[in-house]
């Protein structure tokens, strides 16, 4: 049950995100500093492809160096 | 009438009366000194004793400043008493006085940092600031911290000498010795202000020098690390706010930081390490800020009042974060990742005061790290660093996606059936916790609290629409992200290397060295030594006590002989003042370089 108010809720932000990021591009003056924040979408594509990037990239230099068995300073 | 009292002080002095105290009285009184301290505070800001500067007095022929009051030092002693009090209030039950004591001594000198005037005052209470946090670790009482402790203690050691150094250094380039913004260059005469800037960074834990953060807060008991979250990184970006206002390698660090945090929380299973990974990203919004605080500049100011209100929130949804996961701690026993889940039913109302921390950290609007982050980032584009802005962008996304779903989602969810018992905590724990996050929530609703103390006039509009709404997709977006990806994102049972690294195993292997090879060639030596002396002597062998206290006369007392202070004094004394303090400062570079080998031994042996 909660799970299911929970994905409601999230469609409905989803939704309502993207449908007040138009709006304001359309309706309101906004004074963007850098040109991509003249697109409506940006943050919700740099936040969910940043997102999937930062875990994919720190996920790989974990596993191929920085991560390591539990007592490793004991070891050596 | 008195002139003035240093609101510090009533901790420092307050300290030495709480083990005589038990009881109730005792857990009353520990509240009672950041109250008075606050009352204090209150009156300087009124103008009751008047402009400052206070206590001031000679010392070796330079004016000493234990008092000088401005702006910038009232937010910061204002956020480290409302934070101290709330800490207190989490950590009454606490038996053992002595914690009580050095948390005490901890936040009187801290505050004793924020109102130096001079580098004197500022250098005193910096050391005995890391002699204090160095026993609340301690307090941890495991292997673990005993270890930790002593790596912290020399990191900050290290940073101590830097600053004594640093600050003799420019004062014998004719320096002032008054504690304002330092002349930033190139060259040879700026040496002083090197290692000054030196000691400062290394106390905003910023990276490579920042891994004595992450290894050290965790290991502190449930209450202590809440105390270390607040007080050493953000007197340091109080410092580098007053020193180093302005100088451009901060921005890269900072955000070379914010990233560098995020990153490593990735792949933390502990569950106040991965916290403390954050509080290296946060502290990288505020040391980027710090960087574009260019004195004058309307982008400038943005900056400055950025990193000083980012200050100011962080402090107290960082206290609500470690004050929830310390709680979980308190009632499981357990600290990993990959020993938690599904405990929510038993602690709903910890998880909900957590949360508003997380939604606080994550930059929500209605939470306070809204009102902050969102002026230095908009300080960047002011700039125009665009490649700064889309990476503390990034540590954004980053932090909503530790803080904020990660780590509740992977302790009080993820498992079907709990994995232990559980239960709410004490409730002066509940009590902190639900303080904090109240101010989190009220400075997120009403910003102009907040805005009226800062340094500079505030113009900046937090929640114009553009704002909102792209912080609005960005959280919404990181949280299908997660969502999708949630199976990668469970804790493993590993560890990870950070620059700690660099002098855990190289000191292995210098006491390895010691104990092996140097010890067998000086046990050669002496043995062979001593059939020498037998021989040439012709004293039968039975008597080698005898020889051996020649022996150790001749390596005890006649080669210190040599080595006579009064004949370096003499020679100090021929040579010119110049020659002196160079002659203080290798004795000091000499001295750091024993106290590290010597604590190489102690790290490695524990």
């Amino acid at each position: 049950m909660e799970m299911r108010v929970l994905f409601v809720l999230l469609y409905i932000s989803i939704f309502a995100t993207i449908l007040a990021g138009i709006l304001a591009m359309l309706f309101l003056h906004l004074h963007p500093h850098f040109w991509w924040e003249e697109i409506p979408v940006f943050s919700a594509v740099y936040g969910f492809v940043g997102c999937v990037f930062i875990i994919v990239a720190s996920k790989a230099l974990g596993h191929h160096w920085l991560q390591k068995e539990e007592d490793y300073y004991e070891k050596r | 009438m008195i002139e003035w009292f240093h609101p510090g002080f009533v901790y420092l002095f307050g300290a030495f009366l709480v083990p005589l105290l038990k009881g109730k009285v005792k857990q009353a009184y520990v509240l009672l000194l950041p109250a008075i301290a606050f009352v204090i505070l209150i009156l300087i800001s009124k103008g009751v004793f008047g402009e400052g500067p206070f206590w001031q007095t000679s010392f070796m022929g330079y004016e000493l400043t234990l008092g000088r009051i401005d702006p910038l030092c009232m937010v910061f002693a204002y956020i480290f008493v409302i934070a101290s009090f709330c800490m207190f209030l989490y950590a009454i039950h606490i038996k053992e006085d002595w914690q009580h004591v050095a948390a005490l001594l901890y936040i009187g000198s801290t505050l004793g940092v924020v109102f130096a005037g001079d580098l004197f005052t500022l250098f005193f209470f910096w050391e005995i600031m890391a002699w204090a946090s160095l026993f609340i670790v301690w307090y941890g009482k495991t292997k673990s911290a005993s270890g930790a402790g002593f790596r912290y203690f020399m990191v900050h050691s290290f940073g101590g000498v830097c600053l004594l150094a640093g600050v003799l250094i420019h004062l014998h380039n004719g320096g002032s010795i008054a504690f304002d913004s330092f002349t930033w260059g190139i060259g040879s005469e700026y040496l002083g202000v090197y290692l000054i800037f030196l000691a400062f960074i290394i106390n905003a834990a910023v990276p490579p020098l920042g891994a004595w953060l992450a290894d050290a807060y965790p290991e502190a008991s449930v209450t202590g690390a809440v105390f270390l979250t607040a007080f050493t990184t953000k007197s340091a970006i109080y410092v580098l706010l007053r020193g180093f206002p302005g100088v451009e390698i901060l921005i890269w660090l900072g955000a070379i930081m914010a990233l560098y945090g995020v990153v490593f929380a990735v792949l933390e299973n502990d569950i106040r390490r991965l916290l403390a990974y954050h509080i290296i990203s946060q502290v990288g919004y505020m040391v980027a800020g710090v960087g574009m605080g260019v004195f004058g500049t309307a982008a400038g100011n943005m900056a400055i009042n950025g990193a000083t209100a980012h200050a100011f929130c962080h402090i107290l949804y960082k206290a609500v974060l470690f004050m929830g996961m310390g709680a979980v701690i308190e009632v499981t026993g357990r600290r990993k990742l990959t020993e938690l889940g599904g405990i929510y039913k038993y602690m709903p109302i910890t998880f909900w005061l957590y949360m508003i921390g997380a939604f606080s950290i994550s930059g929500f609007p209605l939470f306070n790290g809204f009102i902050s982050k969102t002026m230095v980032v908009t300080a960047s584009a002011m700039w125009d660093y665009s490649t700064i802005w889309l990476m503390l962008e990034l540590a954004s996304v980053g932090t909503f996606l530790h803080t904020g779903l990660k780590l509740p989602w992977g302790v009080w969810f993820s498992r079907d059936t709990p994995v232990c018992e559980a239960r709410e905590p004490p409730w002066n724990m509940l009590a902190a916790m639900g303080i904090a996050a109240f101010l989190c929530t009220l400075l997120g609703v009403y910003p102009a609290i907040l805005y009226n103390i800062l340094p500079y006039t505030v113009h900046y509009e937090p929640y114009a629409p553009g704002h909102v709404i792209a912080m609005s997709q960005l959280l919404v977006f990181t949280f299908i992200a997660f969502w999708l990806l949630r199976g990668k994102l469970h804790g493993t049972p590993t560890i990870t290397l950070d620059t700690d690294w660099f002098y855990r195993i190289p000191g292995k292997m210098v006491i390895r060295f010691c104990e092996g090879p140097l010890m067998a060639t000086a046990k050669y030596m002496d043995n062979s030594l001593m059939r020498m002396a037998v021989f040439f002597r012709g004293i039968p062998p039975k008597s080698q006590t005898v020889v051996e206290t020649r022996i150790n006369n001749a390596f005890h007392e006649r080669v210190p002989a040599l080595l006579n202070f009064q004949n370096i004094y003499n020679k100090i004394k021929e040579d010119k003042v110049r020659e002196i303090s160079y002659n203080v400062i290798y004795i000091l570079i000499a001295m750091i370089l024993l106290l590290i080998f010597v604590l190489f031994g102690l790290v490695t042996k524990l």
